[in-house]
């Protein structure tokens, strides 16, 4: 390849860096009045109260609480799959691995508000936080609130610097392209980076660092998120397979924001040429793989309730299998079952807009499967007399809405920022025998590589 | 040794009467939501008669339960509160201490017998109806956590006067609003113990049950269950 | 002694120093600095006796010191007053013993309602339309002693007249003392729902004109006919309390045998949900299934009949009462006849027992019957002509004779509404025909045709809309109380308080205005009225019954007059006669075609009549049955909602000959498939913002069906279709619970 070729990969991928469409501007605006919309209703529902939403007696928890888990469960596609591929080295996740980190930054970032947001007194949230006070009102340990607060920390602050360190290179490669603010701004933001053989080393050992550290990570933050329920004596809440169930059914999900993700900056950012249907082809591979393994611990957890046949359970169970919640449950089996699996297995059918009509299927089920892992259990708990009902207002649907706006608005503010395919990555890609990133920039240097 | 309140409720007793539901709104400053609220599932009543209905008509029969917070001493609600709002007393009572109530409303869920009731919206008082609060029992604010406190005000008044008279409190002498207005002398409250107090040896009845005991939550409230009538039986 | 029990004993000191005083709270200077620091947290308890429903219990109320905000000779301040937080049952009071029912609780609300007529009020609009204007008590009594004077001076004093509730108290004297003293006619009474034909047919009976006192606690069989007597009716509480006994016996005593209890109704009430044994009978047929029981412990000679007395020879065909074998009043009771034999054996052997009879079977045209049939069940079983205090049953003492000499308002309102009555002035206090009055007896066109009317009433309901001037009474808490009781001891028991706080509105006591009007007369009374203010009439009672020297102040400290302590019932007696009544089959207004269903109004729960629909902690209590709450509900048999197509909460349409309403239906397990029950107390028109405009009132779909021998309303003989209506106009139908079983079948499938 020649060094033209180069240029035109960096060039193809920093063009959205620095160049910004009228369709940028539309967008963006479009997205931003959604967002603002969520905000002000937001702060609507904290002037009026909670009671602006459906919760009632008994489901005290209904949307809010299913996106804080769906927004969580989205972020797994991230970090943790761009560590396992880069661990286990799968070359063609190359053009991939940003674009997952990117979501699960802003996955995180959103799906965290929703603890807050679901406050009947958002404003002492602070109490939340672990510092020592002369009263010694520390938070209280035990509750799975607190470990979350830990734990949401943690993955976010992880995926951060797991997004941001192998940024650098690639913000030094725009400090070196650019003149003015962005020169002074990238300067800063890439700490002096010069591509020298050392810090080529420094920069993939902390990845490699990072990789394998975020992996437990990933796995623990929702399975604490799961405990949120496990740890409740409430009818199907109270299960040992939540932790897997959930870790399960968040990096499906994950697979599947990013095969929607990637398709549309693919058409977007003109980026065709970088990702292409085998990577559509290899996420929709795991993506089959974690619908196989989601579908089994959903008639897992089904089969045991059932077989158990314990009085309260068995009345959750029936509301979603053919009582009240039953329509859900099975539109939930069909998009995240029966709708992908074809489309995944046939290989007449594989594509990538067949992809995509696929995960935007298992994103809808993955929604409803937390809805419906939060409402039915609820509306049944152990006392009949006390049963009850939900229904989402519209304070929640707005803000549903606008936490997918926030999704799209944040990730086309970051693709002007740092280039959303990793060029350096990229060039290392395009040289399979240069292994280390190292050495191609030597090569690149040397004018090896011509 | 600390006082361990606790309370038996005589199912064969109970008439469903309600005395002690309006009797608690009374006491406790419980607001009244109106009718939209109510029909959201929002109205607030700490203790409530359960009504159970049995077989067709016309061998039918109706099982009433008056169910307010149970004071678990395994309390499912208090672990999960991040604020140590919902918090055991030294006394066993299940505490719920507003002022740090955050308003996740996890507790609520948390708890199996839905006894917890959250205030969607500031509480309001249609003046003049707002005279009629009792100053002993804090009014709640919006999106704070409430429930049956045992009357803990009125605990915390028995103990400061007998305190003050230095003598030790009797059995009886602390009477919930429920209990003092229940009409069948159905509701029993007292210290568990006390091995002669009314409501140890009430929970020591053969009839005595506690609401699903199957998991664990250790309720201190003893339900002792309606009984059938038999010619041949008694005095 | 630590620092915050000093503070608690020098709070408890300084509040009751600033309770001490009870003066005329009109008169008294806002202050708008308190001279005094707050002390919230210290209660003083006083004693007041709850207005809500005849049983007049005794109350003691919780006052604490706190801030109002009043108006004081037109000025806006605020004051520091004690004011009424709880109330409970008054221990030393014998009715309620220390207890309340669930209306009495909420009792306080009518003092700190909202709606509440707050000044004296003129007529500013069209007359029913609303608009009213505020005036001065001075001009207000001008108005009202004008209109007196006009009369006077035109001879025509019959052309005023008092209507009430039902009173038991020295306001009844003292409205009684005025009118006969003007000249008015005699006072008229609205109580429709009240249980006449039990008192007529206890005089017959047993020579009371008085509803019974029953002995629950002691009774180990208990049979009743309708009477929802844990609920609504007659004496709840004391009833409730015997209740509790009667099953597990008084409290850390060692339980008697547990009593039974059977009840016979044709929809369960809250009362017969309690019971061992639920029997539906066929309406109106209450009397035949009491003497069938009758007839077999007479033939199984577990009972000789002539021990019956005055009781039985109110029945034709005493004491063989042939026509009643077990098979015969299977056929017309539809209880089977193996029960019927049963049940009357186990009655006749395990004694005390004792037969009630309430509510709907009197409220038929042949209710009459119903009872004397139920007094000779209990006369047979040794309940009448026994010792005192031997009978589980008996009649109340009176301080003086129990005589209702007031006019019935059927009557009255029939004469007013042919102009054979030509009313000038209406004084009306506390009732509401208007609500409470089936529509054919035209209640509101009448009372439009009187020229003047003044209403005492705290609250705009339908029939106070109509006044010309109105002048609100103090609310109980604020006044002083006095209630004679009519059952539910052995008594006499005359409940008697001091206000128990000051008045928080420009109010004024009814019985004071009375007396300030009558002293205002231009033609002053006849002999003029002896008290110079209602305290004073009240002292001068209390010192008719105990003369002693504390007998005043004691009364005031204990809350009234109570009975000395183990004193006997009074047995019923067996001396007088009458003539006997023979079954007749009960009348109902409407077609059985066209009306395929019985029509059974109830008194709720929470509202009684609808007197108390406008108090929010009963709008928000869940009815224990159907957990309804701020709404109305018909209530139908499964079978028969599966057959006309109608599910739960769909709004049906109730119609009867005399009109139609829509409401939400609840499917109870608990009602004959032939009954279409509804509870009273909703459907109010004007009546605080609480009440006005949500759901039905089934009093107004009411056929003006009466007893014949009484002339009281037979409320529950209307016959009525139902549809479901595909368009409601208005349903809202509110429920607290979600499920009404506790093992549902069809567990959310
Ligand atoms: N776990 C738990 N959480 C709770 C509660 C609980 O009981 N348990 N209670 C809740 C309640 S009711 C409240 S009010 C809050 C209280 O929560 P905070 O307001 O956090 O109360 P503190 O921690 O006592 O005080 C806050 C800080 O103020 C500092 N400080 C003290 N004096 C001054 C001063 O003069 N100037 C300044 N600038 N700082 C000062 C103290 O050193 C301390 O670090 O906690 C709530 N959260
Ligand atoms: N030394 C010291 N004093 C302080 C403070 C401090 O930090 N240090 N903080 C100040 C602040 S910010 C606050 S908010 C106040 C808090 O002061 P308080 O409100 O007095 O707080 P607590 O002592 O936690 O609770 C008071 C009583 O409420 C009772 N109680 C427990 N549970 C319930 C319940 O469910 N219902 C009812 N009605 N009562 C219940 C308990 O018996 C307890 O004794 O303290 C203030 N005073
Ligand atoms: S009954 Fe519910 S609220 Fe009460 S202690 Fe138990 S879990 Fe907590
Ligand atoms: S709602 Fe309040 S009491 Fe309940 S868990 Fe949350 S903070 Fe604790
Ligand atoms: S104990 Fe007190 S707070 Fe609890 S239900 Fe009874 S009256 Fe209400
Ligand atoms: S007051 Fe007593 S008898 Fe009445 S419903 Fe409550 S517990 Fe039952
Ligand atoms: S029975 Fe209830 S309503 Fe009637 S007087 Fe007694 S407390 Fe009041
Ligand atoms: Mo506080």
């Amino acid at each position: 390849m020649s060094r033209a070729a180069h240029n035109s990969l960096a060039d193809d991928l920093l063009r959205p860096v620095l160049h910004s469409s009228r369709a940028f501007y539309i967008t963006a605006a479009i997205l931003g009045t959604i967002v603002l919309c969520g905000l002000s209703t937001w702060f609507y529902q904290i002037y009026y109260g909670i009671g602006v939403t459906g919760d009632n007696w008994p489901v005290f928890w209904g949307f809010h609480e299913t996106n804080f888990v769906f927004w969580i469960g989205i972020s797994h596609a991230g970090t943790l799959i761009s560590a396992i591929l880069r661990i286990v080295n799968a070359t063609w996740r190359r053009p991939v691995t940003r674009c997952a980190e990117v979501i699960t930054a802003f996955a995180l970032m959103i799906g965290a508000m929703f603890p807050l947001i679901h406050l009947g007194r958002p404003w002492l949230a602070w109490w939340l936080i672990p510092y020592p006070s002369e009263r010694g009102l520390w938070p209280n340990y035990r509750s799975p609130l607190v470990w979350d607060f830990f734990a949401i920390n943690t993955y976010l602050l992880s995926s951060l610097l797991f997004l941001a360190l192998p940024a650098i290179p690639d913000m030094a490669l725009i400090r070196d392209r650019t003149k003015g603010w962005r020169r002074t701004l990238y300067g800063k933001l890439s700490l002096g980076w010069q591509g020298t053989p050392k810090q080529w080393h420094r920069l993939e050992s902390a990845m490699h660092l990072m990789a394998l550290a975020i992996i437990p990570i990933a796995v623990s933050v929702h399975t604490i998120v799961s405990f949120d329920f496990s740890m409740a004596v409430v009818p199907m809440w109270h299960s040992t397979i939540f932790g897997p169930y959930f870790v399960a059914g968040a990096i499906f999900s994950g697979i599947a924001a990013l095969n929607i993700v990637m398709a549309v900056i693919r058409k977007l950012l003109h980026l065709e040429k970088y990702l292409q249907p085998v990577h559509f082809q290899n996420l929709g591979k795991l993506m089959l793989a974690m619908s196989l393994l989601w579908g089994y611990f959903v008639f897992n957890e089904r089969l045991v309730t059932w077989y158990g046949n314990t009085t309260h359970e068995m009345t959750a169970l029936w509301s979603t299998q053919m009582g009240r919640y039953s329509p859900l449950f099975w539109t939930m089996v069909f998009c995240n079952f029966i709708l992908p699996f074809p489309l995944l297995t046939i290989k007449r059918l594989r594509s990538i807009t067949s992809t995509v009509v696929a995960s935007c299927g298992v994103v809808v089920g993955m929604w409803i499967e937390r809805f419906l892992i939060i409402v039915p259990s609820l509306s049944y708990k152990s006392m009949p007399y006390s049963w009850g009902s939900y229904m989402p207002r519209w304070p929640e649907i707005v803000i549903l809405a606008s936490s997918f706006a926030a999704m799209g608005l944040l990730y086309l503010l970051f693709s002007k920022f740092i280039p959303i395919i990793s060029i350096w990555e990229m060039k290392v890609g395009e040289h399979p025998e240069i292994q280390i990133a190292a050495q191609v920039q030597e090569a690149e240097a040397a004018g090896e590589l011509t | 040794m600390p006082h361990h309140w606790g309370m038996a409720v005589d199912l064969d007793r109970c008439t469903g009467c309600e005395a002690c539901v309006v009797a608690c709104h009374a006491e406790n400053n419980i607001a009244t939501v109106g009718d939209s609220e109510a029909a959201r599932g929002r109205a607030m009543h700490w203790i409530r008669v359960e009504r159970y209905w049995e077989g067709e008509f016309p061998e039918v029969k109706v099982k009433f339960r008056p169910v307010f917070c149970q004071q678990c001493d395994n309390a499912p609600c208090e672990p999960v509160c991040p604020t140590y709002a919902s918090a055991h007393s030294e006394e066993g009572l299940n505490a719920q201490i507003y002022n740090r109530c955050i308003g996740t409303r996890y507790c609520a869920n948390a708890c199996t017998y839905n006894v917890r009731f959250f205030n969607f919206y500031p509480p309001a008082w249609e003046k003049p109806l707002h005279l009629q609060l009792n100053p002993d029992v804090s009014v709640r604010e919006g999106g704070v956590m409430e429930k049956c406190t045992f009357c803990v005000q009125r605990i915390n008044a028995a103990e400061v006067a007998a305190g003050m008279q230095k003598r030790t409190l009797m059995d009886g002498e602390i009477q919930p609003a429920c209990v003092q207005s229940c009409t069948a002398n159905a509701l029993v409250f007292g210290d568990l113990n006390d091995p002669e107090s009314a409501v140890s040896k009430l929970a020591e009845s053969p009839r005595g049950t506690k609401l699903l005991e199957e998991l664990g939550t250790k309720p201190k409230v003893t339900y002792l269950l309606k009984e059938s009538w038999h010619e041949s039986r008694g005095a | 002694m630590d620092r915050r029990d000093f503070l608690k004993i020098t709070a408890a000191s300084g509040a009751s120093a600033t309770l001490a005083s009870c003066g005329n709270p009109e008169h008294s200077m806002v202050r708008f600095i308190p001279e005094e620091e707050l002390s919230g947290g210290v209660a003083v308890w006083k004693p007041s006796i709850c207005p809500l429903c005849p049983a007049g219990c005794g109350m003691l109320v919780r006052v604490m010191d706190g801030e109002a905000e009043v108006i004081r000779n037109g000025k806006k301040g605020t004051i520091q007053m004690g004011l009424a937080k709880k109330l409970e049952g008054n221990p030393n009071h014998p009715i309620s013993q220390g207890k309340l029912c669930v209306r009495g609780q909420a009792a306080i609300q009518v003092t700190y309602h909202p709606d509440r007529i707050i000044h004296p009020l003129k007529r500013s609009g069209a007359r029913g339309t609303g608009p009213f204007q505020e005036i001065t008590w001075d001009e207000a009594m001008s108005m009202l002693v004008s209109q007196l004077n006009g009369l006077a001076a035109s001879g025509n004093q019959k052309a005023a007249v008092f209507l009430t509730k039902p009173m038991r108290d020295q306001r009844q004297t003292l409205i009684s003392e005025f009118s006969s003293r003007f000249g008015a006619s005699v006072p008229v009474t609205f109580d429709p729902l009240g249980d006449h034909v039990l008192r007529r047919a206890n005089a017959r009976s047993f020579g009371y004109d008085q509803l019974p006192t029953f002995d629950i606690g002691r009774s180990r069989y208990v049979l009743s006919f309708g009477a929802d007597f844990l609920g609504t009716w007659n004496s709840p509480v004391t009833q409730s309390i015997g209740y509790g006994d009667m099953r597990q016996g008084k409290l850390q005593d060692q339980p008697a045998k547990r009593g039974k209890f059977v009840q016979f109704e044709a929809r369960m009430s809250q009362t017969g949900a309690n019971a061992d044994e639920w029997i539906p009978v066929n309406p109106g047929t209450e009397g035949v299934l009491a003497l069938g029981l009758a007839h077999v412990i007479m033939k199984a000679g577990l009972r000789k009949p002539e021990a019956v007395g005055a009781a039985g020879s109110q029945i034709a065909g005493w004491p063989g009462l042939a026509d009643y074998a077990p098979e015969e009043v299977e056929k017309r009771t539809g209880v089977k006849a193996e029960r019927v034999k049963r049940i009357a054996k186990e009655f006749a052997n395990n004694g005390p027992a004792i037969a009630i009879i309430g509510g709907s079977p009197l409220a038929h045209t042949n209710g009459m019957f119903g009872a004397l049939a139920v007094n000779a069940l209990n006369a047979l079983i040794g309940n009448a002509g026994a010792g005192n205090g031997e009978s589980p049953m008996g009649f109340m003492r009176q301080p003086k004779p129990n005589a209702d000499q007031n006019r019935h308002f059927e009557s009255f309102i029939a004469d007013a509404a042919q102009n054979n009555e030509r009313v000038k002035v209406l004084l009306l206090h506390e009732a509401n025909p208007v609500y409470g009055s089936p529509p054919a007896w035209r209640v509101r066109e009448t009372l439009s045709k009187i020229p003047f009317i003044a209403s005492f009433g705290s609250f705009i309901d339908e029939t106070s809309i109509l006044a010309d001037l109105i002048l609100p009474d103090h609310s109980f808490l604020e006044s002083w109380v006095d209630h004679i009781a009519e059952s539910g001891d052995s008594g006499p028991v005359i409940g008697l308080a001091p206000p128990a706080m000051h008045a928080l509105h420009q109010t004024r006591a009814m019985p004071d205005v009375l007396l300030d009007a009558s002293r205002k007369l231009a033609k002053p009374l006849g002999p003029p009225m002896p008290w110079k203010s209602y305290e004073e009439m009240l002292k001068a009672s209390v010192e008719a019954v105990d003369p002693s020297k504390d007998a005043w102040k004691s009364a005031q400290q204990l809350g009234g007059v109570m009975p000395p302590a183990n004193v006997s019932l009074p047995a019923p007696q067996t001396t007088r006669g009458g003539s006997p009544l023979s079954y007749s089959e009960p009348q109902f207004d409407g077609d059985a075609g066209q009306f395929p269903f019985h029509f059974l109004p109830f008194q709720s729960q929470a509202f009684l009549d609808g007197s108390l629909a406008h108090l929010p902690w009963l709008q928000e209590l869940p009815d224990v049955l159907t957990t309804a709450m701020w709404s109305s509900w018909v209530e139908l048999n499964p079978q028969t909602a599966a057959r006309l197509g109608i599910a739960a909460g769909d709004t049906i349409e109730v119609s009867s000959n005399h009109g139609n309403l829509q409401s939400p239906a609840v499917i109870s397990p608990g009602i004959a498939p032939n009954i279409i029950a509804m509870p009273m107390g909703q459907g109010h028109e004007t009546f605080t913002r609480f009440a006005s405009g949500r759901g039905a009132n089934p009093i107004s779909i009411l056929a003006p069906m009466t007893e014949p021998e009484t002339g009281s309303l037979a409320w529950a003989a209307t016959r009525v279709r139902v549809a479901k209506v595909q368009s409601p106009s208005k349903s809202k139908l509110i429920l607290f619970a979600g499920s009404l079983r506790e093992h549902p079948e069809d567990i959310g499938r």
